[in-house]
């Protein structure tokens, strides 16, 4: 059966798009007036925009998000990549049994923590601030588990050379291994960042003060209290939704082959 | 916005008297449940306060409905984040009063001729085991609302005027035969605080408000449960978005979806703004009995602020439930005045001579009635909704449930004491 | 290769007489691995532990003691239907949900295993929900389902359909969750399929291609079994996911209507940050713990050794 390629790359597309319909008609409805929506008609504006982000706070939710993302990706990342390094290049007295109790968290759901950690953090007055968002998602047990694997792949005798030159373990780390699993140290950070960035129990619960709301806290809570005379704005809530998916599928597009190696590296051995 | 107002404020502030005054001033943080017209005549009534206290600085946030405050204020106590002052419904602040949580405001109301102004059923609303622990600002019965143009649009020659249980479900059928094919539908599914009024006009109680005895399964209870689920999934003529989501039940009824509304007296001023003279209010149904329960909410002040502020915060309070400033947010939002005064207020003679239906609230008080406010009911109401929802859905009989509903409050009543 | 070795190699240049030096270099895989672990401990490990004692108390947060009540908790948990209807719920969303998944995901991957533009396209398209905002993605559907103004239904009436009021529901509202779920996490199953099946040697699949009338007894008898080891891994992940979904209901039904999606994460946010029962919410978190432990068990009994790293 020969089949012209271009037809197949159009029916894919096509395919492609229909399956992100939903969301592609979300952010075509967010440019749209809310008057026009409920009409029936088209008008275009880019109020919907201003709104989410002025009035409803949504550029501060934004660098919240960032910041908060970003400290739990760089922390997280630094100690996975720490720990990988120590559990994948040394045996010693309790190591296995440590290294147990990092992969073990891949089995633990999140939630039994839930209850402990708000009383932790409210106890140290941590609820409401970055080190209160940050803080309990920063250890990635995954990403510790991945790259140890992925560092007992890497040639010892890189390790000793180094050693030989009179490099101390922490220059090793660096000017070494780090180097070298470059690669699946950027796709953890990437799902790290991702996971962090989507993350939702755990802020609804750390923060209270709107100031301090992440993109999804804002996003879920626009939603909840319904703006608009009586009826739900959704081309307001539509925005203010793109805001929130939009950097990851900006990022998406650039990363998407790191990401999907990522995934993959995690899965199959 | 009262942060606008408060820029002014200290934008004054620091032009007269240089840019150390403001710092000086006593932060009082406040949260809040309105948003919409009621949000907006409480950032003026705000604004007056600061105008004439310029050391004193409300900062108020909008934290949500009734629940979510409550949940908020309970998830601040162990973490130290409460407000200085609180919105609390007239029945779920008892939680809160008996675990010390709330300033005992007795003595400062005793000092205050704001007392003696007062309505009897007002100042009622704030007491719990004999002290005051809030001082009301927003106070509401259920009344039932219609659409005239829907109701003449159904073939209502005049008013149908519905008394009791059987005349509302036959005008309310009427309605969705007639107009069901444009979505239209006879009644919204009744919300928590109409539902309780309606088990009033059946001649019965959640809770007993004089020996507390729990009436969640008293046949008359069960009753008025049976008829108000069978509007929505025997005779369909409320629509469930109502039951998942009261607020739905009101967009509709705004929307012009919806022919009658039971609801608070303090939706009027929006439904004015949304229906015009197509509103009508009028006294709730008397099925069995008239009887209508006392809503609404006044406000807090936590124990846990330091005293400045907790004076500074009462000065407020007593403000809000001042002639001016009640006279202000009786006439934006249709809550009942609470002070004997208003009514004299330019603002509310106004309203009162202009907007027929903003009295009807207060012609029911005479069967108004106040509800108990131990520190079960806070949680028989979150649980409530559920319950609710599974029976107007017809996902569980109505009798069962109210069994089971009966029997865990009980046994939460006995756990809370 | 061992340790011992790597310590044998090293002191050629590194040796030195002095014992500090050598408690630091015995140190040294300790002070790399300690600020994880300490993280862990903090927010993982002792956590656990202060349910499990939290979870023999009665705590509304509002009152400074936390008398200790032993298994009341749990028991009234337990002879409540919430709890029994929560599990059923989860159980349920999980039963359907999974080998919907799962499946879905195998069979798209095998048309989508070779590396060409449409392939790759349609990978992206299908995998991007999966790293895309759930809570946006929940406002978006719960759009689409809306019963006035929805997309879904807006579509429906245009064909002549009646108006379905989805998530009023109880029974609709579920499937909607399962549906959207799906969506969301198709992708990254497919993408692990297809890692999976471009593992195998191609060579099994040009032995066995066939025409194309018997393209499903290829699908069957070569590449399901070949895919296996992949489907285990999916299996555990979709289930132990499926147990732990929150952000979808509390965004699109909050457990409504009537219980119907009141999985379990839901009711332990309920029953903790609603209602304040902070005893009864430990108890609920660790009952879903245990669970959740039990099924891990019974999956690397049924993996046997096959565990996803070799130590």
């Amino acid at each position: 059966m020969k089949r012209d390629p271009l037809l197949l790359t159009g029916l894919a597309l096509g395919a492609g798009l229909l399956f992100l319909a939903p969301v592609i008609y979300s952010i075509w409805l967010s440019f749209q007036t809310a008057n026009a929506y409920y009409t029936g008609t088209l008008a275009f504006t880019l109020d919907n925009y201003g709104h989410a982000i002025g009035q409803y706070n949504f550029a501060r939710y934004l660098v919240n998000s960032v910041i908060v993302s970003g400290l739990v990706t760089l922390i997280g990342i630094s100690l996975a990549t720490m720990a990988a390094f120590a559990f994948a290049r040394w045996r010693f007295w309790g190591g296995d049994f440590l290294f147990g109790a990092v992969v073990a968290t891949l089995m633990i759901p999140s939630h039994i923590t839930l209850i402990p950690n708000y009383l932790t953090l409210a106890k140290v007055g941590l609820l409401d601030t970055y080190a209160g968002l940050v803080l309990p998602a920063i250890s990635s047990g995954f990403a510790a588990f991945f790259l140890r694997q992925y560092i007992r792949g890497i040639p010892r005798a890189l390790d000793e050379a180094a050693y030989m030159d009179g490099a101390t373990p922490l220059q090793v780390l660096l000017r070494v291994i780090v180097p070298v699993a470059r690669p699946a140290i950027l796709s953890m950070g990437l799902y790290i960042f991702i996971s962090e960035w989507n993350s939702y129990i755990w802020p609804l619960v750390a923060v209270g003060r709107q100031d301090m709301y992440t993109l999804q806290i804002g996003l879920a809570r626009l939603y909840r209290i319904n703006p608009g005379e009586g009826m739900i704005d959704w081309p307001l809530v539509m925005a203010a939704s793109t805001l929130t998916l939009l950097p990851v599928l900006l990022g998406f597009f650039l990363v998407e082959r790191h990401l999907i190696r990522g995934i993959t590296m995690g899965a199959v051995k | 916005m009262a942060s606008m107002g408060r820029n002014l404020l200290s934008a004054s502030a620091i032009a007269l008297c240089a840019a150390s005054a403001a710092a000086a001033d006593v932060q009082v943080e406040f949260w809040h449940s309105f948003g919409g017209g009621g949000g907006k005549a409480l950032d003026t009534i705000i604004a007056d306060f600061e105008a004439a206290n310029p050391g004193i600085d409300i900062v108020t946030e909008h934290v949500g409905n009734y629940n979510d405050i409550v949940a908020k204020l309970q998830a601040a106590i162990p973490a130290n984040r409460a407000p200085d002052a609180v919105i609390l419904e007239v029945t779920r602040y008892g939680l809160f009063a008996d675990s010390g949580v709330l300033l005992d405001l007795t003595p400062y109301l005793d000092a205050d001729p704001l007392k003696a102004d007062l309505f009897d059923f007002a100042r009622e609303v704030g007491v719990y085991e004999g002290k005051n622990y809030i001082v009301p600002f927003n106070n509401s019965t259920p009344v039932m609302y219609y659409n005239r143009e829907i109701m003449e649009r159904a073939g209502f020659a005049e008013e149908p005027a519905p008394k009791t249980y059987d005349d509302l479900l036959a005008v309310s059928k009427t309605v969705t035969e007639k107009l069901g094919g444009e979505g239209i539908y006879g009644i919204a599914a009744p919300g928590q605080f109409a539902r309780w009024g309606l088990i009033m006009s059946n001649d019965s109680d959640l809770i007993d408000s004089v020996s507390g005895e729990i009436l969640i399964d008293a046949p008359n209870t069960i009753d008025a449960y049976k008829w108000m689920s069978s509007l929505v999934h025997e005779h369909k003529v409320a629509s469930p978005d109502g039951v998942t989501d009261e607020d739905l039940g009101k967009d509709a009824f705004t929307a012009g979806k919806v022919a009658i509304n039971l609801g608070s007296t303090g939706s009027y001023g929006g439904y004015v703004k949304a229906l015009g003279d197509k509103l009508e209010v009028r006294p709730m149904p008397c099925n069995k009995v008239c009887r209508v329960p006392i809503g609404g909410a006044g406000i807090g002040i936590l124990a846990s602020a330091e005293k400045e502020v907790q004076e500074a915060a009462y000065k407020f309070v007593s403000f809000a439930a001042s002639a001016e400033s009640n006279a202000k947010w009786f006439a934006a939002t249709g809550y009942m005045p609470i002070n004997r005064k208003t009514a004299e207020q330019p603002v509310a003679a106004e309203a009162l001579a202009t907007q027929p239906g903003i009295r009807v609230a207060i012609d029911q008080l005479p069967v108004a009635k106040g509800r108990p406010r131990p520190p079960v009911v806070t949680w028989m109401r979150s649980t409530g909704y559920d319950m609710w929802q599974a029976m107007a859905l017809g996902q569980r009989p109505v009798e069962e449930t109210l069994t089971d509903f009966a029997a865990r409050t009980r046994e939460e009543a006995k756990r809370s004491q | 290769m061992t340790a011992g070795q790597t310590d044998t190699a090293r002191p050629a240049v590194a040796r030195r007489p002095f014992a500090g030096r050598r408690l630091l270099r015995r140190a040294t895989p300790y002070l790399f691995a300690l600020p994880l672990l300490l993280f862990i401990a903090v927010f993982t490990y002792i956590p656990i532990a202060s349910s499990l004692n939290l979870s023999l108390r009665e705590w509304n947060f509002l009152r400074p003691d936390k008398p200790f009540v032993g298994l009341e908790n749990y028991r009234t948990l337990l002879s409540q239907r919430e709890v029994w209807n929560a599990l059923r719920v989860t159980v349920i969303f999980a039963v359907i949900s999974v080998p919907l998944r799962l499946g879905l995901a195998l069979m798209i991957a095998s048309y989508l295993v070779r590396e060409t533009l449409p392939s790759r396209l349609l990978r992206g398209a299908l995998f991007l929900p999966s790293v895309t905002s759930t809570v946006s993605i929940a406002v978006i559907f719960s759009w689409v389902f809306a019963t006035d103004g929805g997309l879904m239904n807006a579509a429906l009436t245009s064909l002549g359909g009646p108006k379905v009021p989805w998530m009023q529901d109880p029974m609709l509202a579920l499937c909607v969750l399962i549906a959207v779920n799906t969506w969301k996490q198709l992708g990254y199953d497919v993408i692990i399929y297809i890692a999976g099946l471009q593992a195998v040697p191609p060579e099994l699949y040009d032995a066995a291609a066939v025409d194309g009338g018997r393209r499903w007894h290829v699908f069957r008898r070569v590449t399901v079994p070949l895919v296996m080891p992949t489907t285990y891994f999916l299996l555990v992940i979709a289930v132990i996911e499926a147990f732990q979904v929150f952000t979808i209901v509390d965004v699109m039904t909050r457990g409504g209507p009537a219980g119907a999606t009141d999985m379990l994460v839901n009711m332990l946010y309920r029953v903790g940050f609603t209602l304040f029962d902070i005893g009864q919410g430990s108890a609920l978190a660790v009952l879903l713990f245990l669970l959740l432990i039990g099924l891990a068990l019974v999956k690397s009994r049924i993996l046997g050794r096959r565990v996803h790293y070799e130590a």
